[in-house]
């Protein structure tokens, strides 16, 4: 059984599929848009945990689709993977809600220690909010 | 004075040094520690990236390696990224925005961005130009190849075919309208340089981006209709379409041999040899040059020389003041047919040394083994040597010619250009080496000596796999193999000669580089140990200690080049830690000039609120008493347990703690009580302990405190130790990144006017084990960063030891009359402590 699910967004078909192998072989469900309007489509038809996004595409950038993703999908987290390091759009991911701003090349490993970290904080956020209705449920009943 | 601010005076009276900080309703406090706790984690592990990039950036300007602009970039980026996260984090934990931090941060950041963009103008111009319209103060446009060829068809008696430039507008436009910039920096920032194989594919990828993207039909049109009117239509006409590079460091750097150039091309292939040319901008080899030499891609612009072909019956290169010879004479090296094997050392060539000075008498003539007749005339070579000294006199500055004399006995200049680096001066005899060398002989492309392993090269797919620091034995020196020179300690190749391009980039970049070796990748087995004496022409079995003593001077590639001139800029506004004065008045968002002192600053405040919210959202949950020998209370705050706490016990051990680095510190700590004397006989170490809280000093441990206590905050990675002893407040804090093995540890200590000797004292304590050290007023600073966990936590036990070990010293100083040795005795106490364990 998968670990979490994550959406692999990038318009490079090699990085995507790559990525998707290796993330896959240690347990993650992975699944690929190539670009920003087929990865909104990709949200609005189920969930995924986290979401690793390039900045730069054709079409629908990556802040763009971070804007309108958190808008559809407020729990689901966000990691920026970029090839054009910029300090701009670093600043406005992370603005936007992005759990990381990080930077291509990246290594295996590190990668997955911070999809395993934005996985955990999404999982606690649930958490949070199901206390939290919970709580409030319980008070309404009493 | 408004009512708000005589209420808010009156509330701050209320809250006296020591009085008990009242406790807030349990429940919501403890939920808003828990989000505060995951904050403050958030916070230090953007704390720990930003400080991780830095040090990198840091390192980088310190060994001064080569390094690319996408290396900077990506580094800034993460420093950047990572303190506005250290902002927001910090924000959270204070409940409220600091504006005047964040408008701080937005004026660093937009200088930082400012650097990394540069200023980088589009060329302007026109697009094409003749070469008789061209002369030096062109140069931006056209390339100073062009341009001094240009220059030199104007001198009287000196010939240079017909033909014009493809300026730096061009093909600047070209780059701009396919967004090329953009796409190669995309491709560059993933480009593992150091990798061989990952550099050529990525190479090959940026040229087929160039090769492919359309050229503006208005520019096709342009240079097909000066074509035209160039060969007389005729369509059997030639050209050789050649690159003329421009950059603002053209005067420290020769792109000798780095770009390509296109020979016999009809009017059918023009389009496409220019944007051949263009993209051999991105050549493994003109990659790893400009990588070495600190040089900006995209401002290494560059200009196309179309050139009618000549048909060449003999042609060469003249260098005007002899490379290795003696400097009145000059060097011509000379082949049938084009030059182009004659500098890649594809083939043999003829040398002749003549004198500068008329009538050029020839001092040396050594024949190509292959040539049935010399090649070269003793009247073309005068001639030869006639225009050579000709175009020095004019361009002012030695000169490497390329030349051609064509079927009728026409002479032509086809590059002129300043002479590359010339040989280094070497010591006048060079040491006596006992033993047979293993080989003898060949010509010395570069001087100087090196050690290493064989690697021998026969193809380009063995090249790829080149070790570093190999010395390199190749058959061929092909300008292909350039890369290769920045891994190797030197060079040995069978061919090649001084005037290849090669041995030319070897002697830019001070390689000891041994040409014409015959058989040497047959008698140089792989992976023997050799030193290669380039100055004495031969290569001997082992280290010979006495060759490698350096007699030259080896240049600094990168010293001065744009790429560390912007990595100087930016770590100015990023690296320096001016906030040091833990001083509340300093500490303040009005001091912070770099991006470090903001982390530093929002660090600072995280923690304080941290202590402060802990002890008033309920010790019970979030704070565990330690079980001590020690004097005093220890309380410790465990961040990442607080969300979830089940353990209800009031008191633990320290071997509750999971985290290592409070073991290494409280092991310290302890250990102090077993010295003797540990503490003043005046005063107990107990009655010191007990004190520690008590007295009103630093900001961090001043109000929260209850007295007798003092307190760690600890997560896995994180550890954080404020406390007060004899009236010195006291900062340890440690962070330690398990993934990487390494850590860094920060101590702070802030002392009263009466007291600066102990500040001394720890200043040279800390000294000899390693800290960096900065005193500011009364206050000392000291950190390092650790690349083993071992030493980390010796590090920091070390600190423990220091921490609790000075205060006993005002007795021990006037007992042993004198401070300093003092210092010895602790630094041997230290080293036995650690021995012991």
């Amino acid at each position: 059984m998968a670990l979490y699910s994550v959406l692999i967004v990038d318009d490079e078909e090699e990085f995507r599929n790559m990525t998707a192998k290796r993330l896959s072989k240690r347990d993650l469900e992975c699944a690929c848009a190539p670009d920003g309007d087929t990865a909104l489509d990709m949200i609005n038809e189920r969930s995924y945990d986290v979401v690793l996004l390039d900045v730069k595409m054709p079409g629908r950038d990556g802040i763009d689709t971070l804007r309108e993703l958190k808008r559809i999908a407020p729990m689901t987290e966000v990691i920026m993977l970029t090839g054009h390091a910029s300090v701009e759009s670093g600043i406005n991911g992370i603005k936007y809600g992005a759990f990381d701003y990080l930077m291509k090349p990246m290594d295996l490993d590190p990668l997955f220690d911070k999809l395993n970290a934005a996985h955990e904080r999404k999982r606690t956020q649930q958490e949070k909010i199901e206390r939290a209705q919970s709580d409030e449920d319980a008070a309404r009943s009493s | 004075m408004p009512l708000l601010d005589r209420i808010l005076t009156l509330l701050r009276r209320l809250r006296l040094p020591g009085a008990t900080v009242p406790l807030l309703n349990s429940e919501p406090a403890h939920r808003l520690l828990v989000a505060h706790s995951r904050s403050f984690r958030d916070l230090l592990v953007a704390f720990a990236c930003a400080r991780k990039a830095m040090a990198e950036l840091e390192a980088a300007w310190e060994d001064g390696r080569p390094l690319s602009m996408s290396f900077i970039r990506a580094r800034c980026t993460q420093v950047t990224v990572n303190v506005f996260k250290v902002i927001r984090h910090q924000g959270q934990i204070a409940d409220r925005r600091d504006s005047e931090l964040e408008r701080a941060f937005s004026r660093l950041r937009q200088r930082i961005e400012a650097i990394l963009e540069g200023e980088r103008q589009p060329v302007a111009g026109e697009m094409l130009l003749d070469l008789a319209q061209i002369n030096r103060t062109l140069t931006s446009l056209t390339g100073e190849k062009m341009a001094s060829l240009a220059e030199a068809g104007a001198i009287t008696n000196i010939r240079i075919p017909p033909g014009f430039v493809l300026t730096a507008a061009a093909t600047d436009l070209f780059f701009q309208r396919n967004q090329l910039y953009r796409k190669i920096n995309h491709i560059l920032q993933q480009t593992e340089v150091d990798e061989l194989s990952d550099l050529y594919s990525k190479s090959a990828s940026i040229q087929e981006l160039i090769q492919t993207a359309p050229m503006a039909p208005e520019l096709e049109t342009l240079l097909l209709d000066r074509f035209d009117r160039l060969t007389g239509a005729g369509p059997a006409c030639r050209v050789a379409v050649r690159s003329s590079a421009i950059g603002e460091e053209f005067d420290r750097s020769f792109f000798t041999g780095l770009y390509h150039t296109e020979l016999d091309v009809g009017r059918d292939r023009l389009i496409d040899a220019c944007k051949t040319v263009l993209a051999s901008k991105y050549t493994p080899q003109a990659i790893s040059y400009r990588l070495a030499k600190g040089l900006l891609h995209e401002r290494c612009a560059m200009g196309i020389g179309v050139l009618a072909m000549v048909e060449a019956a003999v042609s060469g290169i003249c260098h005007t003041c002899s490379i290795d010879g003696p400097g009145d004479t000059l060097d011509l090296f000379y082949a049938p047919g084009m030059a182009k094997g004659i500098v890649e050392s594809t083939r043999s060539v003829g040398h002749l040394r003549l004198s500068r000075l008329p009538p050029h008498r020839i001092v040396r003539r050594q024949e190509a083994e292959d040539a049935t007749r010399p090649w070269l005339t003793d009247v073309e070579a005068i001639a030869l040597a006639e225009a050579g000294m000709r175009l020095e006199h004019h361009f002012g500055a030695p000169r490497e010619i390329e030349w051609s004399i064509d079927r009728t006995g026409s002479l032509f200049v086809l590059q002129s250009r300043p002479a590359a680096v010339p040989r280094a001066s070497v010591a006048p005899s060079p040491p006596v080496v006992a033993g047979q060398p293993l080989l003898h002989g060949g010509v010395t492309g570069c001087d100087g000596a090196g050690y290493g392993e064989v690697f021998v090269v026969r193809t380009m797919q063995e090249a790829l796999h080149c070790p570093r620091r190999a010395v390199l034995v190749v058959r061929h020196p092909l300008p292909s193999l350039a890369p290769l020179l920045h891994r190797a300690v030197a060079l040995v190749a069978e061919t090649g000669n001084q005037a290849c391009h090669l041995a030319a980039q070897a002697r830019e970049f001070g390689l000891p580089c041994l040409m014409a070796m015959e058989r040497a990748t047959e008698l140089l087995a792989a992976g023997t140990p050799v030193t290669v004496d380039a100055t004495g022409r031969a290569v001997y079995q082992g280290r010979v200690e006495p060759l490698l003593r350096p007699t030259v001077d080896r240049p600094d590639p990168m010293a001065g080049s744009p790429v560390q001139r912007t990595l100087a800029s930016a770590l100015a506004l990023i690296s320096p830690l001016t906030l040091l004065d833990p001083c509340p008045a300093d500490f303040r968002t009005v001091h912070c000039q770099t991006l470090h002192d903001i982390m530093r600053l929002c660090h600072g405040q995280a923690v304080r609120r941290m202590f402060e919210f802990s002890l008033r959202s309920g010790q019970g949950k979030a704070a565990k008493r330690l079980r001590s020998t020690l004097p005093g209370q220890w309380w410790a705050i465990d961040l990442d347990e607080a969300p979830g706490d089940d353990d209800h016990r009031p008191d633990i051990e320290l071997t509750d703690i999971a985290s290592p680095l409070p073991h290494a510190l409280w092991g310290g700590m302890q250990h102090v009580s077993g010295q003797k004397p540990a503490f003043s006989r005046r005063q107990t170490a107990a009655a010191a302990l007990i004190r520690a809280g008590v007295r009103r000093g630093f900001d961090l441990i001043r109000a929260p405190f209850s007295r007798e206590k003092n307190y760690f905050l600890i997560s896995q990675k994180y550890c954080n130790l404020s406390i007060q002893l004899d009236r010195q407040p006291v900062m340890v804090e440690a962070m330690f990144d398990d993934q990487r093995g390494a850590g860094s540890i920060t101590f702070r200590a802030a002392g009263s006017p009466r007291q600066t000797w102990r500040l001394e004292l720890l200043a040279q304590l800390l000294d000899h084990f390693g800290y960096r050290i900065n005193r500011v007023g009364g206050a000392l600073f000291a950190w390092m960063d650790q690349e083993s966990d071992v030493e980390l936590f010796d590090r920091l036990k070390t600190l423990g030891y220091l921490a609790i070990r000075i205060r006993g010293l005002d007795a021990e100083r006037a007992d042993a009359g004198g401070l300093w040795l003092c210092r010895d005795k602790i630094i041997c106490e230290i080293k036995e402590m650690l021995h012991h364990d």
